[in-house]
């Protein structure tokens, strides 16, 4: 008697922690996916001030490639850039970009949001506006 | 240990690793991507250049803070008022607080009263980046003292080696501090040092820095030293200039007229 009561509240004991891991899994995750970005070509004319001229409208790798990879393509920008000197950034295709933030502000700060939305959704929370100029501070 | 406690963490040990297996199974995202970096090139640049700085205290007028002014709004730069929690990129000295070795017996008084611009010497030896746990500021290929603000862990061994007073330290978010936000560049953040970048982002872009385009009296002259046919190189051998503090070794890239 007393051991099937154990096994039984070993069993409840595991499914309750299977239970509150899936829950804990589910944070962060609760809301809708973010509407897709509001303008889907992108303007050629560039939104930032002071930014340099974009070689294209399109951007500088798949929109899939992008999405899971745009913080280690900053990252390596920045290093490159900063600490190397070497600001140009050529596409497989052959098409030239500075190596900065305000080249990805360019096109992607038209909608203010665009950032923002995916972060909220994924629950991740990047330091970048605490020093760069988002694009909610520099659209007026 | 009760052997039936023994037991239960057993069991609810394998039920949960099962929950946990079963959960990973469930959510394929858990598998890591790898970053293809192939597509990213690599060019390198030569170190050839070695940008400096000559500055004419004579023809620096008393009272004028044009450049000052122009570099601060430039280069996001807080103002609070008060001198406890002061950042500055380029400011005015005493002419004795800027050379405190030059001598000071029997001394012209217009010498004594003279206003010295002092900014980051951007030195050939410079003692900060040696300081720098992090690599955070360093020495670029253009003999520019740069700063790379997402390394700064705000130690400020950086300020403590520089002989010249040029950092500042952000106890406060500066963003309250800048009246007027400038899109040329952005702010700091609490906990970082902070000083004179050359203009390192007006460089690539083909303009002269901030402070030499601004001044009225064309007292700044800016150029690459390691060219001898440089304008600046041209001053330096027909005039007698002077460094701040020669005599620590840094080799400042900034010199001066008196």
């Amino acid at each position: 008697m007393n051991k099937y009561i154990s096994t039984l509240v070993a069993i409840v004991a595991g499914v309750t922690v299977f239970v509150a891991a899936w829950f804990f899994m589910q944070i962060g995750h609760g809301g809708a996916i973010p509407a897709r970005a509001a303008v889907e070509s992108a303007p050629a004319k560039a939104a930032v001030a002071g930014a340099t001229p974009l070689d294209s409208t399109k951007c500088i790798a798949p929109t899939e490639y992008m999405k899971a990879h745009h913080m280690q393509v900053l990252d390596k920008w920045r290093f490159e850039s900063v600490r190397n000197g070497n600001r140009t950034f050529v596409t497989p295709d052959g098409r030239h970009f500075d190596k900065s933030l305000n080249t990805c502000l360019g096109c992607h700060a038209q909608n203010p949001m665009f950032c923002f939305m995916c972060h909220q959704y994924a629950n991740v929370k990047p330091t970048c506006w605490n020093c760069h100029l988002s694009p909610m501070e520099t659209q007026k | 240990m009760n052997q039936q406690r023994r037991e239960f963490l057993k069991k609810a040990g394998l039920g949960a690793l099962a929950g946990l297996g079963a959960a990973a199974g469930l959510f394929p995202a858990f598998a890591l991507e790898k970053t293809d970096l192939s597509l990213f090139s690599e060019k390198p640049v030569p170190g050839k250049t070695r940008w400096g700085m000559l500055i004419d205290t004579r023809k620096c007028r008393d009272g004028c803070t044009e450049c000052i002014v122009a570099c601060h709004h430039t280069h996001n730069v807080p103002d609070f008022g008060n001198s406890k929690s002061q950042v500055k990129w380029i400011w005015k000295s005493q002419y004795e607080k800027a050379f405190p070795t030059s001598s000071k017996q029997f001394q012209s008084a217009d010498l004594k009263d003279r206003k010295v611009l002092t900014l980051c010497n951007h030195c050939a030896e410079p003692p900060c980046t040696r300081a720098c746990p992090t690599e955070a500021t360093f020495k670029r290929w253009d003999g520019i003292v740069s700063m790379d603000y997402h390394r700064c862990i705000g130690c400020r061994f950086c300020m403590a080696a520089c002989p010249y007073g040029s950092r500042s330290f952000n106890w406060q978010d500066p963003r309250p501090g800048i009246k007027e936000l400038s899109d040329t560049y952005p702010t700091r953040e609490r906990g970082v040092v902070e000083k004179c970048n050359f203009c390192s982002e007006r460089l690539v872009k083909g303009k002269l820095p901030a402070c030499v385009d601004t001044c009225p009296e064309k007292a700044l002259m800016f150029g690459d030293l390691n060219d001898p046919k440089s304008d600046i190189r041209t001053m330096l051998r027909t005039n007698e200039t002077m460094q701040r503090k020669p005599e620590l070794g840094t080799l400042p890239s900034v010199f001066y007229i008196i």
